[in-house]
């Protein structure tokens, strides 16, 4: 779908800045806000471009670089820390040779942080583009991303 | 107002005024420290410094953000809040770069200001690790730098940008510790929507955002800007004979201490070296160096036989008014002729003979600081943001308190952002578009009739020409669709006050003067004329073209707009000169290149002005000039034009000598030498009197300016009361006919200038362009301004910062035109007129509609004159450079 | 004596989620038919003397809030009912609990109390995060606009509102009232500074009432059975049941809805299966990341709004987190301080970089050369100036839990 198209569904009010910047994102195929993008908010809404960015670095969901196909959401906050998230993350480092914020070379998966998911009573969790997967020990991991590479 | 009765630190204060409790401490000289606080920028409240203690509240309080209230007792110091603010500090100083010493705010700093107030911990203040990595200074920007690393992020500069000077460039970026100050995307502040303008430069708290190079100057000197019409007053910083800075003088009415980019940063041609330093005279082809004695005695020579009709003059809508009067006085007093005319013939010329047909002045009625009191701005014909920035702010504050923009122009300005309703009516449409509104406001019975009744006449063959206007005629001829018409005008009408601007828009047209006469209608019938923030304002474009009409030079009158035919007061100028003078009108700047073709007039002598760049089919005046017996150029530069002269005399700028600019709002300001003119350059008045002298006439031996100011006073009615000493701390806006008059802030406040006392509405026809596309010129070209150049760039250009940011012309060219010429973004392309032909790069957006192109007239490698018609306006003799015919050609 | 006693979820595996019918069936839309034939007044009062507390976290009276919405100009041609269904808080989940198992009831809550406060248009800002809950309801309004519940003359009243689903994107600080208004208003999430509350000036300017997705999922029962029904359930001071979600070291963490006055003991032991593995309790944390440690000595409390205070506990979001006796207090901490330091907006100076310099301190990357007092001492002293000079409550969380440690937990640093 074009970005017009997209824009069209909302009316032109700064208020639907957040919805308008969700479904751009979600229409790019690298999961990501890329300028064109932020440039045909900014004038749909009557604002300048800086105060476009400004929201969409803001927010952890949005990102302003291109990101893979998957994004892997991992929750590192009390709850899922204490459950031991953090071998969970070392886990995914290694299996998808990235660190944090980056993207492996095919393109495929983004390793991120996130806030508290609220699925706190499977800790430790990450969401991977919306999917939730709880009581995670380090095994269960190279099968869960060995079931994306597969698609 | 009921009076509140507060107590900070057990002092007493009584206000009736509502405010918070850092502004009561403020205006009572009580120091409360601040970081994000700005008086011009709602509070933030982020810097948590400025905190207090209220009795019978919990806790500390901002005060920046807390109302007062009767009988609150306030303390602004206590341990408790010395501790916590000091710990604020420290972990701001935490993370910001220590070295005062080299920075360019040293001595100049909030930061500074407060740490001494508040004190720091040194041990802790040493052992707090600096946590935000270094980041790159932002030096993209050719007259400042963004340096993060100082930045606290109190947000001034953001609020600044959106509230002062309404670009929205800057916004925070990221969260938490990892906020910084951006634009967009990574990307430099020059590639954002920044318009330079350095209002955020100058109220950094900190050494963050500073101007490059700056040096604190030795002395400063208050004059007026010498860019455009709207008179800025600054304070120009002088070290060494050398001006390092400009800054805006708080205090004035004009500009409340704001500038633009030009006004800010747009000095450095003063001291440029291709100022000409000395007189010059041409031989066998090329310019070679003389005395003022030689030039003045040859320029005297061939002057005493070339006099009435065989002479004319152009003077300058850039010099004083003392330059202007001296220079009209010398045409007709000396030289026996009223061939004196200015570059008004080619922008405001319509607005003198239309208002002065239908308000009997030609005028802007009120001014500058009413806008932001306006309930309703229609800016029609103006791109107002970038050929008067200043105004346009007074009209973005205007939108914040609450106030209908209306926009009406051809091109999608920057303006059209603030816009309620904006019509895209086509070049040349604009009577159509203001009668089809007026017919709108008389079928739903908007107009004020008390008004017309009142105050106006002609309204019944007024109504009778109506009948050619209804709303579908409108609305094909002009492309606004019907509803927006409807709108507008409803706005207009009801909404009141209402105030009306207008530039070139409405008078660079072979029918200007009906336009202006459109113009005063539709403020006449809905009685928005003769009341505060109201009225028609026509923005004047120069810095002092209003001066230099007020001083009389133009054709048909003499100082005061009083009339060269006129036997009174061709009496009394005879007697106040002591010489002959003619009695008939003179010749018009747009006629004078068709009399020198024809051999009838065989010197000109212009001052400051330069036609072969701005003069509409600039080829005719070219070719005019080589035919000239004798030519004297006299300007700061050697301009375009002056290369066609026999003799060029070097002039001071405006920072090299005293007099008074009147600015569009019948200010007359003083300005001040700042700085010693470079070489032998001398003053306008001086070198006109030399001449004079020299030709033996008498009444030119002025010893100052204020000899000449005093005999303005005694010929000019309404100079008459603006003395020199008593523009010394404020302008004074004319008429101002004795000592004891305050100046007039809005005219036709009881009646009209005209005779009889009331305001003309007219009946008008509509007249289409002379020149509008076809098939073999198939695409309409009007002509631009922009933000950062100013008229022929002979300032601006040598302004390196300001060609850096806009380095050469662009055709703007609609998609579809682009795509149906197959022309893309940055192809050069040749624009081709029935008289000229330039080659330019093309800059394709949705600025101009479909079928219209447009270019400025800022650069001479690209003199989009030589492509404009000089088809003139019968009345006031303007050509019309707002429309001609082009087509375009592969490069 | 205590029990488990669904009220608010009193739907949850009994009907399909998905199908209004089912919900209709089992009594749904009664309440909204009943409030909507009252006058508005009558429902705040009824609100009113319900006592319901707000279930989000800082537990203002709800029926007070709507008095103060209703009331706030009345000559405002428009009023707002916001849903914050932005459950951040960690350890926090019964929001979407109830938005994905019955969210028709959260609905008919927010139908009730749009119609007392005279809101013509309501909003879930609901997290980005949660996509099954977006779901849910986006197809729950589809459902109910149908039907006829969402529109112009409800049940033959002369009401109209609508509900409209708007999103968050990841931030934590968002689910604070005022910066959720801001983020509705399509801005970064910086904090307003209060006064004006949200009652009087909230999105875009006009009176707004925000409540959580749970106080609202509970008033159509109160409205259905009366005030009365509800202040005999629970305590005196705390009325009305509570959904606590419990994580952490317990054999069966989930979500409990109990009556208020439940012990930690009944909650941890009872209902959540006890210790994981057999283990000692070491320590709980209650109210989330912004909540307070307690130990043993706290678990026959009561839990209430204020009972818990005078412990130095706050029941917060009811979020429980269990901590085993081989858990290290000092790693949570730190990990607590962590999500802080994550969530700062960045506005203010003592929180942007009081936070980062509260991380540092906790993992041992002293910036005190000498340490005057413990480091726990330092961490409140900090945070304690946090507390007084942040903008918003975020920085006067860290205080929240540091105290509590300080109480309890002293030894471990």
């Amino acid at each position: 779908m074009g970005t017009s198209e997209i824009l069209n569904k909302f009316s032109p009010e700064y208020d639907n800045m957040l919805g308008i910047l969700h479904a751009l994102q979600d229409n790019n195929p690298y999961n990501f806000l890329d300028d064109s993008d932020l440039e045909a908010v900014a004038e749909y809404l009557n604002t300048t471009l800086s105060h476009v960015y400004g929201v969409a670095t803001y927010y952890t969901m949005f990102s302003v670089k291109p990101r893979g196909k998957y994004i892997i959401r991992a929750c590192n906050s009390p709850v899922c820390n204490m459950e031991g998230s953090i071998s969970i993350i070392d886990e995914l480092k290694k299996v998808l040779s990235v660190d944090l914020g980056e993207t492996t070379k095919d393109r495929l998966f983004t390793l991120e942080l996130t806030e508290c998911l609220g699925q706190c009573d499977i800790a430790p969790v990450m969401m991977i583009n919306g999917k939730i997967y709880g009581n995670l020990d380090k095994e269960k991991i190279g099968s869960i991303i060995q079931q994306y590479k597969s698609k | 107002m009921k009076e509140i009765c507060c107590y900070i630190d057990n002092k007493k204060i009584v206000t009736s005024e509502k405010m918070t409790i850092l502004e009561l401490a403020r205006a009572n000289d009580i120091y409360i420290p601040t970081l994000c606080y700005n008086p011009d920028i709602s509070p933030s409240g982020n810097c948590r410094l400025c905190l207090v203690e209220i009795e019978g509240r919990q806790g500390q309080h901002i005060s920046c953000m807390t109302e007062i209230e009767d009988g609150m007792k306030i303390r602004t110091d206590s341990q408790e809040i010395t501790e916590i603010r000091r710990i604020t500090l420290e972990l701001i100083h935490a993370n910001h770069t220590q070295d005062c010493t080299t920075c360019s705010s040293n001595n100049n700093c909030q930061l500074q200001e407060v740490t001494a107030y508040i004190g720091v911990n040194e041990e802790r203040l040493n052992s707090l690790r600096r946590t935000r990595p270094l980041l790159k200074i932002d030096d993209s920007n050719p007259f400042f730098n963004l340096d993060h690393n100082k930045c606290i992020t109190c947000g001034i500069c953001i609020k600044t940008c959106d509230e002062v000077a309404g670009v929205n460039a800057l916004d925070y970026g990221f969260r938490g510790f990892a906020t910084v100050v951006s634009t967009c995307c990574d990307r430099p502040i020059k590639e954002s929507a920044c318009e330079s303008c350095g209002e955020c430069v100058v109220r950094c708290p900190v050494g963050a955002l500073y101007i490059k190079e700056s040096r604190l100057p030795a002395r400063e000197i208050k004059t007026v800007c010498a860019y455009c019409g709207v008179g800025c007053n600054i304070y120009l910083g002088v070290r060494d004979n050398k001006i390092v800075s400009a800054r805006g003088d708080r205090d004035s009415i004009v500009n409340k201490g704001r500038l633009c980019v030009k006004g800010r940063f747009g000095y450095s041609f003063v001291d440029h070296p291709e100022r000409l330093t000395s007189p010059l005279i041409k031989s066998n082809g090329s310019f070679r160096e003389a005395t003022w004695d030689e030039v003045l005695d040859i320029i005297a020579e061939k002057f005493s036989k070339n006099r009435k009709e065989k002479f004319a003059a152009l003077t300058s809508a850039k010099v004083t008014n003392e330059d202007n009067y001296v220079i009209q006085k010398f045409t007709r007093a000396v030289m026996g002729t009223n061939n004196i005319d200015h570059c008004a013939r080619l922008c405001h010329a319509p607005t003198v003979s239309g208002l002065v047909q239908s308000f009997g002045s030609g005028a802007m009625t009120n001014s500058i600081d009413e806008f932001t009191s306006a309930r309703t701005i229609f800016s029609i014909g103006s791109n107002t943001t970038a050929a008067h920035p200043i105004i346009g702010l007074h009209i973005k504050e205007a939108k914040r308190k609450g106030a209908k923009i209306i926009v009406a122009n051809p091109k999608e300005i920057d303006l059209c952002r603030f816009a309620d309703v904006y019509m895209q009516h086509y070049p040349g449409t604009d009577v159509v578009l203001l009668m089809g509104m007026m017919k709108v406001i008389v079928d739903e019975h908007l107009q004020d009739k008390t008004f017309i009744t009142e105050r106006c006449e002609g309204y019944d063959e007024f109504i009778e020409s109506m009948s050619n206007y209804d709303l579908d005629t409108t609305s094909r001829i002009t492309g606004v669709p019907a509803e927006i018409i409807k709108e507008a005008a409803r706005v207009y009408a009801t909404n009141t006050p209402s105030s009306l601007v207008y530039a070139m828009g409405i008078t660079q047209h072979s029918h200007g003067t009906d336009n202006v006469l459109a113009v005063s209608n539709i403020a006449l019938l809905t009685g928005n004329v003769g009341k505060a923030s109201s009225g028609v304002n026509p923005l004047r474009g120069q810095n002092n073209v209003q001066g230099a009409c007020d001083m009389g030079g133009l054709p048909n009158v003499y100082p005061g707009y009083q009339a060269v035919t006129n036997p009174e007061i061709i009496k009394k100028f005879e007697k106040a000169w002591s010489a002959e003078l003619d009695r008939e009108n003179g010749l018009t700047h747009t006629e004078y290149f068709t009399e020198i073709e024809r051999g009838n007039i065989k010197v000109l002598y212009q001052v400051g002005e330069n036609p072969v760049l701005s003069e509409a089919d600039a080829n005719h005046v070219k070719k005019a000039l080589k035919k000239l017996d004798f030519f004297v150029v006299q300007d700061i530069f050697l301009t375009e034009t002056a290369r066609y002269a026999d003799i060029v005399l070097p002039a001071c700028s405006f920072a090299e000598k005293d007099g008074t600019f009147t600015n569009t709002e019948r200010r007359v300001q003083r300005i001040r030498k700042a700085v010693n003119p470079p070489g032998d350059a001398k003053d306008d008045w001086w070198i006109t009197c030399e001449i004079a002298k020299r030709m033996g006439a008498r009444g030119f031996d002025y010893k100052n300016v204020t000899d000449i100011v005093e005999e303005i006073n005694s010929l000019t009615p309404s100079y008459a009361g603006i003395t020199y000493d008593r523009i010394e701390e404020e302008g004074l806006q004319w008429p101002c006919p004795d000592k004891n008059h305050p100046g007039t802030k809005y005219l036709h406040a009881e009646k009209f200038a005209r005779s009889s006392g009331k305001g003309k509405l007219f009946p008008l026809l509509y007249k289409a362009s002379v020149e509008l596309p076809d098939k073999d010129y198939p695409l309409l070209l009007t002509t631009d301004r922009s933000l950062y150049h100013y008229h022929t760039s002979t300032m601006t250009g040598r302004v390196s910062g300001l060609k850096e940011i806009e380095e050469s012309e662009y055709l703007r060219i609609n998609p579809e035109d682009a795509k149906k010429m197959g022309l893309k973004e940055g192809e050069m392309v040749m624009v081709k007129s029935r008289r000229g032909q330039v080659k330019v790069k093309v800059n394709v957006n949705r600025i101009c509609p479909a079928g219209v192109a447009s270019l400025t007239f800022h650069f001479p490698e690209t003199p989009t004159n030589e492509l404009t018609i000089c088809a003139v306006d019968p009345v006031s003799k303007i050509p019309e450079t707002k429309v001609c015919a082009i087509k375009l050609e592969k490069a | 004596m205590a029990r488990g006693k669904r009220i608010t979820l009193k739907n949850y595996g009994v009907i399909d989620p998905t199908s209004i019918d089912d919900y209709i069936a089992a009594g749904g839309y009664k309440a909204a038919r009943k409030a909507l034939s009252c006058k508005p007044v009558e429902i705040i009062d009824e609100m009113v003397k319900s006592s319901l507390r707000g279930r989000g976290g800082a537990g203002f009276s709800t029926g007070l809030k709507k008095k103060f919405t209703s009331e706030a100009c009345l000559r405002c041609e428009q009023k707002y009912l916001v849903c914050n269904a932005d459950e951040g808080e960690p350890g926090t989940f019964k929001d979407r609990i109830i938005m994905e198992n019955d969210p028709h009831r959260l609905i008919e809550g927010m139908i009730i109390a749009a119609y007392a406060i005279g809101a013509s248009k309501g909003f879930i800002y609901i997290r980005g995060e949660y996509y099954n809950s977006i779901r849910m309801l986006q197809e729950a309004i589809a459902n109910a606009s149908k039907k006829g519940f969402l529109c112009e003359d409800i049940f033959g009243s002369s009401f109209t509102t609508e509900i409209e689903i708007k999103l968050g994107a990841g931030s934590y600080l968002c689910g604070e009232e005022l910066t959720l208004l801001e983020s509705l208003e399509g801005k970064r999430g910086y904090p307003r500074i209060k006064p004006p509350f949200p009652a009087e000036k909230g999105l875009n300017g006009f009176p707004t009432l925000v409540n959580n997705v749970e106080t609202l999922a509970t008033i159509p029962a109160i409205i259905e059975y009366g005030a009365q029904w509800y202040n005999e359930i629970g305590t005196e001071n705390s009325p009305g049941t509570k959904i606590f979600t419990v994580s952490g070291d317990v054999e069966k963490p989930g979500f409990f809805e109990l009556e208020l006055g439940v012990t930690l003991r009944e909650l941890i032991y009872d209902f959540a299966g006890g210790i994981k593995d057999g283990k000692k309790l070491q320590a709980v944390l209650i109210g989330g990341a912004a909540g307070t440690f307690v130990d043993e000595t706290v678990l026959d409390t009561p839990i209430g709004f204020d009972t818990l205070k005078e412990k130095g506990a706050v029941l917060g979001s009811g979020a429980v987190i269990v901590l085993g006796e081989d858990k290290s207090i000092p790693e949570v901490t730190g990990s607590i301080l962590e999500f802080f330091k994550h969530e700062s907006c960045g506005k203010c100076v003592p929180c942007r970089v009081g936070m980062t310099q509260l991380v540092n301190m906790i993992h041992k990357n002293n910036t005190l050369q000498k340490r005057k007092g413990s480091l726990l001492d330092e961490l409140v002293a900090e945070a304690d100036y946090m507390a007084k000079t942040s903008l918003c409550p975020l920085g006067q969380s860290p205080i929240i839990p540091l105290r509590s440690l300080q109480r309890y937990f002293a030894d471990r640093f």
